[in-house]
């Protein structure tokens, strides 16, 4: 298999709060890691060391082979990381072809008929293509995610990064956009946080839990979803407890 | 597309090429200094109305390129047309240089971190002999233009000026950069997450914005054959260009002309035709100012061109398969 993330004792803290500590893991090609854990635990925080909006205290991040830790955000996302951030950042005033076609122009270097050509396909896949010549910012929160995930795909990525992207929607709307997302998920690294269990299950091969920016606990979904120690720190107590 | 833009070129280049030969000496002035503030709104609208970056300051630009221009061309000896195209160069260099501590500032900061940089740099210039200080400095190699033509030439030169910034402009804005800094003007984070390197776009169109002051500012003070640093270092400068662009639509291209069109026509009716003192006119744009964001908050452009479905200069790019759809209705 190809490896294309590697994570290696990476920290952060703000003051006294640590919110990424000692953090290790591996991501190969194809394979999605779901990343579970109570609000606060650190999760949008990892995300923000990987694309570089934060630095790490310590630790190194490796995208292919090559370091990447001392790099800025622009050019880790020329590298190959595409983001889907938790609350929609789209650009408004314009269209959403244009947001699209943004991505693939400059994270995924292509130009002219190449570039419209990737967004166009994009927009297809993630069912935009209607919308392509509305903006952005008049579009409804189903749509907005869409976009999130549509401005990743078009950045040509080798690292997908989504952050609650089914957060907020209906389950047939969660339903479609798992969907989408598992259809495309053969050709890219992918790191998922979702509060949604049966989406993530769904998708994901590996199930990783944070806790205070520790990982708690690293396995398959079914196997993490039901261990003690999860229930433990989102509902307080584990079914052992009760029984 | 390429087409319609190169024949509105060659009808605007025709246009004012004539121009001076039809119009009298006070219209040909009058002209003159509207296309030189068009250019500087031009200039103030790229910065605020396509990277994002709202200017308090860019009087000081203005004054960069003037300077340049008067102390050039008496340090130099040549007629002042020679050196006019180091007044761009040194408004370019004024805002490379300052660039770096002012995007360190966001937002609101930045528009009064950039007014204080105007302010400081004002104060020097009054306090330095080399600058005339308070007094100014008059044009000392002035005898070494052509008198006959000068009126006719700064038309000419301000003509060029104007359509540069304006075809310039869209050229940009329709270019890949263009995308980018548009991208960068409604959400930095986003943008560097596609890639786009989000201080180097600023910088850019920063220094580009300052130079087309500074070109413009030279030619307007070369017209006065005098320059001191009361008029030149100017607040109402940027906002006029502020008036003209919001009044007229931020962010789009023909907004700006109409807004300069508003803006002298007001001047004209109310200190010309009615007669009535400078205090009235600053009356009537006020008045205008606030019609416009009652009736229109995006300024006049965005509502007449909604109304009569109006597009002379868009920006926006058409998708492949939806343009094809367009092509009947284009040319």
């Amino acid at each position: 298999m190809v490896e294309v993330l590697n994570v290696s004792s990476l920290s952060k803290s703000f003051g006294a709060i640590k919110v990424a500590d000692d953090l290790s893991f591996q991501l190969e090609l194809g394979e999605c890691l779901g990343v579970i854990g109570p609000n606060g635990a650190g999760k949008s925080t990892l995300l923000n060391l990987i694309v570089g909006l934060i630095r790490p205290d310590s630790g190194r991040i490796i995208l292919d082979g090559s370091d990447i830790t001392g790099l800025r955000p622009h050019l880790r996302a020329r590298r190959g990381i595409g983001r889907a951030f938790q609350i929609p950042q789209p650009f408004p005033h314009l269209t959403v072809y244009e947001n699209v076609l943004a991505a693939a122009t400059f994270a995924g270097g292509m130009h002219e008929d190449a570039a419209a050509e990737a967004a166009i396909e994009v927009l297809q896949l993630t069912a935009l293509f209607a919308k392509a010549e509305l903006l952005a910012g008049g579009l409804p929160l189903i749509d907005r995610k869409r976009l999130e995930f549509a401005k990743a795909l078009a950045s040509q990525p080798r690292l997908i990064l989504l952050d609650e992207i089914a957060a907020g929607l209906t389950e047939p709307e969660v339903a479609r956009l798992t969907e989408v997302i598992g259809g495309v998920k053969a050709g890219y690294a992918m790191i998922w946080i979702e509060h949604i269990p049966h989406a993530l299950r769904a998708v994901a091969d590996r199930i990783l839990v944070l806790d205070f920016g520790r990982k708690v606990l690293e396995g398959a979904p079914g196997e993490v979803m039901d261990s003690p120690a999860v229930r433990r720190i989102y509902m307080g107590f584990a079914a052992d407890d009760v029984a | 597309m390429h087409l319609r833009l190169v024949s509105g070129v060659v009808a605007s280049i025709l246009l004012s090429a004539g121009a001076p030969f039809v119009l009298g000496d006070g219209a040909l002035r009058l002209w003159t200094e509207a296309l030189l503030i068009l250019t500087m709104a031009q200039m103030w609208n790229l910065l605020a109305g396509y990277a994002g970056l709202v200017s308090f300051g860019h009087q000081v630009f203005v004054a960069a390129g003037a300077y340049a221009l008067f102390l050039a061309a008496e340090a130099l000896n040549v007629s002042p047309y020679w050196v006019l195209p180091l007044a761009p160069l040194a408004a370019a260099f004024l805002a490379a240089l300052v660039a770096l501590p002012l995007f360190r500032l966001r937002d609101a900061y930045f528009s009064i971190g950039i007014w204080v940089f105007s302010e400081i740099v004002a104060t020097l210039v009054t306090k330095s002999s080399l600058t005339g200080a308070t007094a100014g400095l008059p044009l000392k190699t002035s005898s070494l233009m052509d008198l006959d033509w000068f009126e006719p030439t700064l038309f000419w030169i301000a003509s060029v000026l104007a359509l540069a910034a304006t075809a310039g402009l869209l050229l940009l804005m329709r270019s890949e950069f263009g995308l980018g800094i548009m991208s960068v003007r409604d959400n930095d984070v986003a943008a560097m997450s596609v890639g786009v390197d989000v201080q180097r776009n600023r910088l850019i169109v920063f220094v580009i914005s300052a130079a087309g002051c500074g070109a413009a500012g030279a030619v307007n003070f070369l017209s006065n054959l005098y320059l001191s640093p009361a008029s030149a270092f100017d607040v109402s400068w940027v906002v006029n260009m502020m008036f003209i662009v919001v009044i007229g639509g931020i962010g789009t291209l023909e907004g700006p002309i109409i807004g300069t069109l508003l803006f002298f026509a007001l001047r004209e009716i109310v200190t010309g035709q009615l007669g009535l003192s400078g205090g009235w006119y600053l009356v009537a744009l006020g008045s205008v100012a606030v019609g416009t964001m009652l009736w229109s908050p995006r300024g006049l452009w965005p509502a007449l061109s909604a109304r009569w479905g109006l597009r002379f200069m868009s920006v926006e790019r058409k998708a492949p398969r939806l343009a094809l759809q367009d092509k009947p209705n284009n040319d």
